[in-house]
């Protein structure tokens, strides 16, 4: 497949408005307004091309956008870009908005006109301090030239887009926790309902959007709803998708293909990651971002990379973030690693998450270090089972108890090890025994 | 002849029927069992409709909604996931199920999150007894704890006043946040806030910023464990050994409902009473702190002043003493010669009763004053529709108008005799803390003009030891009544305990006086007193039950409560 | 288990934004129909000015916004970019989320701290390095990645990162 969405990318200024404009940037743009599209014909355009969101969740996009009230009682309709890219594994959007940030706004003033918005912004990550000067100067660009402002290329249309940074905080990825902390607040998700297209930020109608989404919308609307809905596994699962594979491959990186693309080419092809470094095996892989269920060497055989087909492994696309991890890994010690990010990153409002977040860790910490009893183990299961499905306001607890819960269930020997002989199965630390204070 | 009205000529249809009333509740349905519930009522109050207990910590009806504590995860029929109850809009047809082997298995598994970092501390902690941690563990938690980490504290957040009435043992806190939201929402001074993040959340206020608000120990309220406890109440006594009792604020006209604790005729704390139309769910600091009052006293007994001995005397013999100075008054100089002074913190009955007692003497000569609030305290409480402004420092003024203790046709007050325009020479002064004047040396030394001065009393002060007879007088806490508030609302409070003998309620002593002077037998009680205010006062004539006990006792934390501890 | 993010350090004088600062509120003030919703950008103006945010920086914020103090903290300590106290000159924030880790973040701490005698949340004697471990910065195909101050460098080694330490400190 020919590279879509990161056709630019490695171009010299690939960020500069005059480039983007002689490789035909900024043309959907120019076609809607002279072929006077109105907003419900770009949705529907959206729609029939099965975008689904590339944030993680895998929600079609134009049904998203159709859950705005049709009388929205004199609100203003926002569009929010959720640039807040923190699962880690993940670096897609770090990449586009770096090289590509014209990509991004002309998606975002496609999406914006779709769902009748007049205000939008870009909730970047703090630690993109580069993408948010880029994305500064593409917008200042944009307004130059008349993309954006007042009657964008006198249409009549009218759009304000603003960066607005994030100041660390992973759990500002959840919608409405990105809502709260663009409203000033501390991050903490809301109750749902009500949903954030009937009240969002401001209490106004809201649609979140990721980078890689809105960056699809300008190709769907050059090319037409059929031309992206060709591409991928099914009509379920269409478009381009860019995947971020890393851990203990020989090319880690930012790889697009159609949606559906295997898993085992991912790692192995030679137009992608290569193989695994100093000919390893493989022994998991998690395909979808820290919040995804761990897969074993075995599981990774057919696998196509789409929201159906991970999910058909029982776990999930996610962000697309691959995470490969080689026979010398300590399961226990990666799953000891991630229950340590999601502890730090609990937003701390509701008791199963907060609560249960440190435990995980504390006792995947106690394992590790050569301190678990036998217990401990079932103790992790009951521990998971018991902060998700319903228990917290959002699934940030969901994502949490995906390593220890995994792990556990597909690598219980290699728990089973540590407690009987208080050190890892493989890795660096194998052989030695681990230090004890006392017995 | 017809006499049904016929339908216009040409038409043919019958006329439409009216639309069915709209009505304003929805059929929820708990365990099966239908009820009607108000549409605006949350989920949890409406389960108790029911008889239903919702177990939960954040929820407080006065307070936003924020599903943040998990506690009240309930089956909802129709939707697979467990769902917070206290989020769960009401529909009509909605149907709840709170015994199902999962909602059990969530309340214990939220239980367990709750307690592994929960310290030990019931044997140390004020609020043992009176702690929904406690109740629900106990309800719905498991016994043992599989809890084998180092607990998380906060060790610097600990036995450290966060105001200057709430102590914070932070180590305890479950971030349910009711603090934080009762300082922005109620309050609206916004002290408190969540400091960092996740396992480490932290409630503090801004650095150097205090607790501090008129309501502050409110805050304390609505902790549902021991992280904020009251400072004036700390280790005094464990809540299980308190009785309550119904009464209300006696620091104020706004008239804040709340409940006496006492423990062996001595007052322990007050403790707010729901009455969503005066004080709602709160109390003001100054009011609340105004419990140790009720156990002041310097005046147990009656004593007679001769010449400059004061001996002690038995009560019956003192009073007529002021009986005999009043008859010999009447009879030399008349009914101008008498002058009686009611007080803004005597009860109805009691200003009733003097007032009786000085028209049976044809005697015009009566007053009531009181204290404004001063020096920029705010005498206000947010009610639920609406902020409550009191501006007096005694809860009876108004009441003591309405029963008549001013000044009649022809007769003169307190100013009058202050300024030496009037001089009477038998003074009759029933609260000897009427004021602050009672202290002022020019205002007893007005009163001393009289031949002879009788004074009730509990605080030994410049009048009482002016006077030539002082009568031991009740507190608040022992003895009944009414009072009438800002809003006009007549209000009961209740005896708490028995005065110790001769200690007697005001109400008692005048009608001793009065039997003495020929009015009355001396049995009279405060509700036949009440009784007999409804037929002379017309304001009074109708007093309904829901007013004069508008409150509702509470459990500290809890948002309605009205068993018996 | 962390370091905990409950005290913010006192200047020990008021602080006021310069008029540069004060201009960019300005502009920032109108993109937001509230004024609570410029708070993260205009805490970042404080940062930018003077390096950290103090507890008079914050009410300088508060009152500039019309929020309570209190409220400011809750969003200043939430956020973990947010300094709390000075930091030194470079900033060396090293991921150790999971690829990072795979490729062996925590070597590279304990290397880093060696090196410049410091732990983590720590800045050495000399006001020029602050260390701290940062979760994922989307920098996990070349891990282990880092940021000094607001600009990257992965993949990074201990050799490179003794040479970037060479270098930052021999700037005067």
């Amino acid at each position: 497949m020919e590279p879509v969405l990161t056709r630019r990318v490695g171009k010299p200024n690939s960020h500069a408005i005059d480039g983007y404009l002689e490789d035909g940037g900024y043309a959907s743009v120019k076609k809607i307004f002279s072929e006077s599209w109105t907003p419900e014909r770009v949705a529907d355009e959206v729609k029939k091309a099965g975008l689904r969101g590339r944030g993680g969740a895998g929600f079609p996009t134009g049904v998203k956008w159709g859950f705005i009230p049709k009388d929205t009682k004199g609100k203003p309709v926002y569009l929010l870009c959720n640039a807040d890219e923190s699962e880690p594994g993940t670096f897609k959007d770090r990449l586009l908005m770096e090289r590509d940030p014209h990509q991004l706004v002309e998606g975002m003033i496609l999406s914006a006109y779709a769902i009748k918005c007049r205000t939008a912004y870009i909730y970047i990550r703090g630690e993109f301090y580069d993408g948010a000067r880029i994305l500064d100067r593409a917008i200042e660009e944009a307004y130059a030239k008349g993309f954006l402002g007042e009657n964008i290329l006198g249409s009549g249309y009218s759009l304000d887009l603003y960066v607005h940074r994030g100041a660390g905080a992973y759990i500002c990825g959840e919608e409405t926790g990105l809502i709260e902390s663009l409203e000033g607040k501390r991050g903490q998700p809301r109750i749902k309902p009500p949903f954030p297209a009937v009240s969002g930020v401001f209490a106004a109608p809201t649609i979140v959007n990721n980078v890689e989404t809105l960056c699809c919308v300008p190709h769907i609307i050059n090319r037409g709803a059929e031309w992206f809905a060709k591409i991928g596994r099914n009509e379920k699962n269409t478009g381009p998708k860019l995947y971020c594979i890393s851990g203990h491959v020989n090319r880690p990186g930012v790889y697009e293909a159609a949606m559906g693309l295997q898993l085992k080419d991912l790692i192995f092809g030679e137009a992608y990651a290569r193989g695994m470094r100093g000919g390893k095996a493989v022994k998991a892989v998690i395909p979808g971002g820290a919040s995804a269920n761990m897969l074993t060497a075995a599981e990774i055989e057919d696998c196509p990379l789409d929201f159906d087909g991970v999910a058909a492994k029982g776990s999930m696309l996610g962000s697309a973030a691959i995470i490969v991890m080689n026979e010398d890994t300590c399961i226990v010690d990666a799953a000891r690693n991630l229950s340590k990010f999601f502890s730090h990153e609990s937003c701390g409002q509701c008791t199963p998450c907060r609560e249960g977040t440190p435990w995980l860790y504390k006792v995947l910490d106690r394992i590790e270090s050569g301190e678990g009893r036998m217990e401990d183990i079932a103790l992790l299961e009951r521990i998971c089972n018991q902060m998700a499905n319903g228990m917290t306001i959002c699934v940030f607890a969901d994502a949490a108890i995906a390593p220890p819960l995994s792990s556990v269930l597909k690598f219980r020997d290699e728990y089973r090890h540590h407690v009987e002989h208080r050190r890892c199965l493989v890795g660096p630390r194998a052989g030695a025994r681990a230090e004890l204070a006392a017995v | 002849m017809s006499t049904n009205p016929s339908p216009p000529a040409g038409s043919s249809a019958a006329p439409a029927p009216p639309p069915p009333p709209q009505k304003d509740t929805f059929t929820v349905l708990f365990d099966g069992k239908p009820v009607e519930v108000p549409k605006n009522m949350n989920l949890i109050e409406a389960a108790r409709l029911a008889g239903i207990e919702i177990p939960h910590f954040c929820f407080h009806p006065r307070l936003s909604v924020v599903g943040q504590c998990r506690m009240c995860l309930v089956e909802i029929e129709g939707i697979p996931k467990i769902q917070a109850a206290c989020t769960t809009p009401l529909k009509d047809g909605l149907s709840v199920k709170t015994t199902t082997d999962k909602v059990k298995a969530c309340r214990a598994a939220n239980m367990e999150f709750l307690l592994i970092n929960h310290p030990l501390d019931c044997p140390i902690c004020d609020q043992a007894g009176e702690c929904t941690l406690q109740d629900n563990s106990f309800g719905y938690g498991d016994q043992l704890s599989n809890y084998d980490e180092a607990k998380r504290q906060y060790p610097t957040f600990d036995r450290t006043m966060i105001g200057p009435h709430v102590i914070a043992d932070m180590t305890r806190c479950i971030q349910c946040t009711r603090c934080i939201r009762f300082t922005h929402e109620i309050a609206g001074t916004g002290e408190l806030t969540f400091l960092d993040r996740g396992g480490r959340t932290l409630v503090w206020t801004h650095a150097g910023q205090a607790l501090d608000n008129p309501w502050s120990a409110c805050a304390a309220d609505v902790c549902p464990v021991g992280a904020l406890t009251v400072r004036e109440f700390r280790f005094r006594s464990r809540v299980w050994y308190l009785e309550k009792t119904p009464s209300l604020c006696p620091g104020g006209n706004v008239g804040c409902n709340l409940s006496i604790e006492s423990k062996d005729s001595v007052v322990y704390r007050f403790l707010p009473r729901l009455n969503p139309e005066v004080n709602d769910y709160w109390l003001c600091d100054y009011g609340r702190f105004m419990s140790e009052s009720l156990n002041d006293r310097d005046i147990h007994k009656a004593t007679v002043r001769e010449g400059t001995s004061v001996s002690d005397a038995i009560v019956p013999l003192a009073v007529e003493r002021v009986a005999r100075e009043i008859r010999a008054t009447i009879e030399t100089t008349g009914p101008s010669g008498v002058f009686f002074l009611g007080s803004a913190h005597l009860s109805n009955e009691e200003n009733f009763l003097l007032r009786q007692v000085a028209d049976h003497l044809a005697c015009a000569n009566r007053d009531a004053v009181v204290d404004k609030v001063e020096g920029g305290r705010q005498c206000r409480i947010k009610a639920q529709k609406e902020w409550v402004e009191g501006d007096e420092e005694a809860p009876n003024h108004r009441g003591a108008k309405d029963m008549g203790m001013s000044p009649a046709a022809g007769g003169y007050g307190l100013d009058a005799v202050l300024s030496g325009k009037a001089a009477p020479e038998v003074i009759v002064v029933a609260d000897a803390d009427f004021s602050r004047l009672a202290n002022d040396p020019q205002t007893v030394a007005a009163l001393r003009k009289a031949r002879f001065l009788a004074v009730a009393g509990r605080n030994a002060n410049a009048l009482t030891r002016a006077a030539d007879v002082v009568l031991p007088a009740a507190s608040m806490a022992e003895r009944e009544g009414t009072f009438t508030n800002v809003q006009g609302r007549v209000q009961r409070f209740q005896r708490a305990f028995l005065p110790k003998p001769p200690i007697r309620p005001v109400l008692e002593l005048v009608a001793m006086l009065g039997r003495m002077l020929g009015y009355g037998d001396g049995s009279q009680t405060p509700p036949g007193v009440l009784e007999q205010i409804a037929t002379e006062i017309p304001a009074y004539s109708n007093i309904r039950p829901d007013e004069l006990e508008g409150g509702r006792l509470l459990r500290k934390g809890d948002f309605i409560w009205g068993g018996v501890l | 288990m962390t370091h905990t993010r409950y005290r913010i350090e006192e200047a020990g004088e008021p602080k006021k934004f310069p008029p540069e600062a004060m201009a960019r509120i300005e502009k920032i003030l109108k993109r937001y129909p509230t004024k609570q919703a410029a708070l993260l950008p205009v805490l970042w103006v404080a940062q930018e000015t003077w390096g950290w945010i103090s507890k008079e920086a914050g009410e300088e914020v508060a009152r500039i916004l019309g929020l309570a103090p209190s409220h400011v903290d809750g969003v200043l300590t939430f956020y973990t970019m947010y300094n709390l106290r000075p930091v030194g000159r470079h900033l060396l924030q090293i991921c150790t989320s999971i690829s990072c880790h795979l490729a062996g973040a925590e070597r590279l701490i304990e290397h880093c701290g060696r090196r410049l005698g410091i732990g983590l949340e720590e800045t050495t004697k000399d006001g020029k390095f602050t260390m701290v471990e940062v979760e994922c910065i989307a920098g996990c195909d070349r891990a282990p990645s880092m940021m000094v101050n607001d600009a990257y460098h992965e993949p990074v080694d201990e050799k490179k990162l003794d040479s970037l330490i060479d270098r930052l400190s021999a700037e005067a």
